[in-house]
């Protein structure tokens, strides 16, 4: 047990995959010598070898496409792509090969593999550097998209996707990498893809959320609650397949329902969600379901970020349109 | 016999094709896969190869001619002498031919627009949840004025426009006490039992709901209308209760129904906070002094409350016995009214059917209900190191009307004490 | 360019091939065509899905994969059937893909052919993987990828040349230049000299062979497999060949390239050149053809009557194909799908 922020908890996982599992290889680009450009991946070239941390040539296409080779022959490859901005390249991948080789083999061939990326904005990074466009991945049928926002729940889910029988896309939230510490046990454990984790709870009125936006999540909960109101806060961490029932007992238990995102509002995961809580909890409803989310631009460079990002003011004053509902 | 050859989609959503030139004439022979006639679609001019070999009776249309997707293209014969009527979907065209079977022969037509108004736009203002409640009691929405902000009705409006004039609803408390089966509280994943909206007229069907369920509708309705619900979850450590349970199932020779340890588990927990074994009548907080314990049968007609009377004084393996003979007896529909109702506080087993956390509704007449999901193995930290416990989800529902949300944490805890060291309760 | 036999069936060089092994690739090829044949006439009655006929390409194709070792990987497209099936993979499934049922998809066990790659191009790093995967294991498989020339212009051809160089994998890159990507001549695809030279820029050997010659492409697959299975890394050859009929059945080659021009291919039929060289060997006779061209008819018809003969797939199928187990919402909508 040690006390780790998200980033060594991520690199821990990682260690102990390499350890435990000889059909794990990692490839990416600037993993090996430099250990990433997030340094997830210090370390371990020198610890296992060149072999099984893998730099490859700058080309995401073709990392994810030869991890989908590597996972049919039987490895268990973890490839990190740099940016989810820089992703696109590999989509075609994902989305024609990656997610569906199952379905168009009936099962004869699988790819278990995993996608790390890094996404999200909020640490002044160049443009495409802080894109969080996750429904993108989300809307895939065939392939899960994973989002850890504490550190246990980076080492127990980075786990649980290496060792998932099908395709992962494993996003981790750039901003809380070094800004969230915690005891994590130093063991081989995972924690379950699917069921969101409940943050704290409350009984007036639910936030969801995930990743990075955790953060201001969270620290809204704490502003609301001063105000004697009792808040409840989901941690989406798996955002396909979405947990259905853990979002609707939420909303049926509170009545009242705040989702917040960074990425813009159209069309993002949001939606989604409202639209599951209206199928199936409408009746135990006592406001209409509110989203805050990034704006439907551009995410802005540096100067602009704080006009764009959530703040924990709009997710309270949405909160309290909502219980005055 | 004769066969009939449609025209197939040959391109990739082709409606139609035109005749080019018949490569055999009527009259001549043709093998299987030899080309019968030239086509011309939108895409390509190509040659269409008979499927049977025989003799070609009759061409589907003349050269020049166009001919839609799906209609005859040309009639084959064979030698057999039998004279059949032909078949609509001659064999292989008609068992493989994906696209002939779902292509709609001639282009939809899209009608003109509408121009009929639109229906008068709903002007009344409020929630789903309060028309839900209006509609269940027969409340008609336009006759209220809302007191809401921006004029919206809200729940109290309409619970105050049913008090006066509706005496029969208010009078409707007795309906705890006719020997009627009361249902359980439906605490499974879908919306409360008379939650969906009725189908429109053309779409769906329309079916009467069976008695049972028109009572349990009724008695969850008026519930959740009237009891300000609260509900909070735990999760509770089972490894000891599951490892008593299986040294008592051993030792007697029984499989414990988990409901016969949680009943045992929380009577200590009823006697000391009085307000969890009561009823609410008008302004008083009826406590009671019997502890007759509610369990939620699965029965096929529906979900049941059977009773265990006077809990407190059977010990675990009584209760054992009484809620198998209670499950035995709701499912052959023996159980008389005595033991259907008059519960005083209820339990309910969601894990036997794999559940987790819920939000129970309380029964009518009562002021809680406990439920209890199914026992699953979770990480936990147990002082600093890792620990795989089965953790069993506990979801309390209470009366927020007589019950603080103190008071509710306070018997949970008591709860989950005994049910992590079951000692403390079969000791007592 | 490499070849052994000429259009007329006379021979260049010695064939590193027996008299039998002939004989078993010319009844292989006539093989090929009769399904190719009766693809195209199910097609015509609406009994397959689009399809792409190979015509003019067996000897490309059966030459390459009688190279193979029986647990190699295979990664090919959507033109391969002929390919596919010399590898190991049976008509029935090949026929059953494209009537429109994944089940075509699922080659039995121990046969390593991944389903045909219907996009462009994206397949071939597949190979790579498939390949580096087997080096790290220490076994001594194979991957081969076979595309079009239309291929070599998309990124992931680049990728994965690239990759294969780098990271020295067992991989063999078969590019069918059968002249056309749909209607893009070869010569509007790239002005580069050759596709094989191509592999100069990735530091590979690259090699052009006549696609047509089907010793000529046994032999060299079989040395690039051989080079990539003792440790001498990626290959890449270009075979030569042409495309007879249209792209799909949903095309129409008249509106892009003269018919003459198939005429002269078709003098250059992969099968007339073998059929005449074993003539004058004395590995030929008429009656044998007829034989060989029953013995194709048969199987085939039996493959085309076990896949119409498949039940028609339920919807449930559709759901628990998506992942080892059906995700819980994908349980709810599999019970919305079946009422």
């Amino acid at each position: 047990m040690s006390e780790v922020n998200l980033a060594q908890a991520l690199n821990g996982a990682l260690d102990t995959a390499l350890e435990a599992d000889d059909r794990v290889i990692l490839l990416g680009e600037d993993i090996g010598r430099t250990g990433g450009v997030f340094r997830i991946t210090d370390g371990l070239r020198d610890k296992h070898g060149e072999d099984r941390v893998v730099d490859t040539p700058v080309a995401e296409s073709g990392i994810v496409g030869a991890a989908f080779g590597m996972a049919i022959a039987g490895l268990r490859p973890v490839a990190e792509i740099q940016f989810l901005g820089f992703s696109y390249p590999a989509y075609d991948q994902i989305i024609s090969h990656v997610a569906r080789i199952r379905n168009r083999s009936n099962h004869r061939f699988t790819a278990p593999l995993v996608i790390r990326v890094p996404f999200g904005g909020g640490i002044g990074a160049a443009e495409h550097h802080s894109e969080s466009t996750e429904s993108i991945y989300a809307h895939i049928p065939g392939l899960k998209v994973v989002v850890p926002s504490t550190p246990s729940d980076a080492r127990g889910l980075l786990l649980a996707a290496i060792e998932d029988p099908d395709p992962v896309l494993f996003l981790e939230p750039i901003r809380l990498y070094r800004a969230v510490r915690e005891e994590v046990p130093d063991l081989y454990f995972t924690a379950e893809i699917g069921p969101v984790r409940v943050e704290r709870e409350g009984n007036d009125v639910t936030l969801i959320s995930w990743g990075a936006m955790i953060k201001e999540t969270r620290a809204a909960a704490s502003a609301l609650e001063e105000t004697g109101r009792s808040v409840e806060v989901l941690d989406v961490r798996t955002l396909s397949p979405l947990d259905h029932d853990g979002i609707v007992a939420s909303a049926r238990k509170t009545g009242r329902v705040v989702v917040v995102h960074e990425a813009p509002r159209h069309a993002g995961l949001g939606a989604e969600i409202a639209a599951v809580i209206q199928e199936h909890a409408l009746y135990s409803l006592l406001a209409p379901v509110k989203r805050v989310a990034g704006w439907d631009t551009v995410f802005p460079l540096k100067r602009s970020e704080g006009h764009y990002l959530p703040s924990v003011d709009r997710i309270v004053a949405a909160a309290e349109e909502t219980l005055e509902a | 016999m004769e066969r009939e050859f449609r025209l197939p989609d040959i391109g990739e959503g082709l409606t139609e094709a035109e005749i080019v030139r018949w490569l055999v004439p009527e009259g001549g022979r043709v093998e299987a896969d030899q080309p019968v006639v030239e086509v011309e679609t939108d895409k390509a001019v190509v040659e269409i190869p008979s499927p049977y070999g025989g003799t070609v009776l009759r061409h589907g249309g003349a050269e020049g001619e166009t001919i839609t997707v799906g209609s005859v293209l040309v009639v084959i014969g064979d030698e057999s002498g039998e004279q059949k009527a032909p078949s609509p979907h001659p064999g292989p065209v008609g068992a493989a031919a994906p696209i002939v079977g779902t292509l709609s022969e001639e282009a939809e037509v899209l009608g003109a627009r509408d121009e009929r108004e639109a229906a008068v736009a709903d002007t009344i203002k409020a929630l789903p949840i309060v028309r839900k409640l209006a509609r269940d009691l027969g409340v008609d929405l336009t006759t209220i004025e809302g007191t809401g902000a921006d004029g919206r009705v809200t729940r109290e409006d309409v619970l105050a426009a049913v008090q006066p004039e509706t005496p029969e609803i208010a009078a409707v408390p007795e309906v705890v006490v006719v020997p009627e089966p009361v249902p359980a509280p439906d605490t499974a994943s879908t919306e409360a039992p008379a939650g969906s909206p009725a189908p429109a007229a053309g779409e769906g069907e329309r079916r009467p709901m069976t008695r049972l369920r028109r009572t349990i509708a009724a008695n969850m309705a008026r519930s959740w209308a009237e009891i300000p619900h609260v509900t909070t979850f735990d999760d509770v450590d089972a490894t000891r209760l599951l490892e008593i349970r299986s040294a008592l199932g051993e030792r007697h020779q029984v499989k414990l129904p988990m409901e016969a340890l949680v009943v045992k588990a929380v009577i200590p927990a009823l006697q000391a906070f009085p307000e969890f074994n009561a009823t609410v009548e008008g302004d008083d907080l009826v406590v009671h002094g019997r502890f007759h314990v509610g369990i939620a049968v699965d029965a096929p007609e529906g979900l049941l409350v059977a009773v265990m009377r006077d809990a407190d004084r059977l010990g675990v393996i009584e209760l054992a016995a009484e809620v198998r003979r209670l499950g035995d007896g709701a499912k052959a529909r023996t159980l008389g009214p005595d033991e259907l109702t008059g519960q005083t506080f209820t339990v309910s087993n969601i894990g036997a059917v794999g559940g987790g956390h819920g939000t129970p509704i309380i029964p009518y007449g009562t002021t809680a209900i406990l439920s209890v999901g199914r026992a699953r193995e979770k990480v936990v930290a147990v002082d600093g190191d890792l620990d795989i416990v089965p953790m069993m989800p506990l979801s309390l529902s209470y009366d927020h009307r007589v019950i603080d949300g103190a008071q509710g944490r306070r018997f949970m805890a008591l709860v989950i004490e005994n049910l992590e060291e079951p000692a403390l309760f079969l000791a007592g | 360019m490499f070849s052994l036999i000429n259009a007329d069936g006379t021979v260049r060089d010695r064939l590193p091939i027996t008299m039998e092994e002939m004989r078993g690739l010319y009844a292989d090829m006539v093989e090929a065509r009769t399904y190719d044949h009766k693809c195209m006439s199910m097609q015509r009655q609406g009994r397959l899905a689009t399809y792409a006929p190979f015509e003019g390409q067996e000897a490309a194709q059966i030459g390459a994969a009688a190279a193979l070792m029986p647990d190699d990987w295979v990664a090919a497209t959507y033109r391969d059937a002929a390919l596919m099936w010399r590898a190991g993979y049976p008509w029935r499934l090949l026929i059953a893909g494209r009537t429109g049922d994944e089940r075509g998809g699922q080659a039995p066990e121990g046969v390593n052919v991944l389903p045909p790659s219907i996009t462009v191009g994206g397949h071939m790093i597949h190979a790579v993987g498939l390949g580096w995967a087997e080096m790290l294991k220490g076994t001594d498989r194979v991957a081969l990828t076979s595309f079009g020339d239309g291929a070599t212009s998309e990124g992931d051809f680049h990728e994965a040349m690239n990759f294969a160089a780098v990271f020295h994998t067992p991989t063999v890159f078969l590019c069918q230049n059968n002249g056309f990507a749909i209607s893009l001549p070869r010569s509007e695809q790239t002005i580069s000299e050759s596709i094989a030279i191509k592999a100069d820029g990735y530091g590979m050997p690259g090699v052009q062979v006549d696609g047509n010659d089907v010793a000529a492409v046994l032999t060299v697959v079989r040395e690039a497999l051989e080079t990539a299975r003792s440790g001498g890394g990626p290959s890449l050859i270009e075979a030569i060949t042409y495309r007879i009929g249209p792209h799909t059945t949903a095309d129409d080659p008249t509106r892009y390239r003269d018919e003459g021009e198939a005429g002269e291919w078709q003098e250059r039929d992969p099968l007339t050149r073998v059929r005449a060289l074993l003539e004058r060997a004395g590995g030929w006779s008429q009656e044998w053809q007829e034989e060989i061209e029953a013995a194709a008819t048969r199987r085939v018809e039996e493959a085309v009557a076990e896949a119409e003969a498949l039940p028609p797939p339920t919807a449930e199928e559709m759901f628990t194909r998506m992942y080892d187990e059906p995700t819980a919402p994908l349980r709810a909508q599999m019970g919305e799908a079946g009422r």
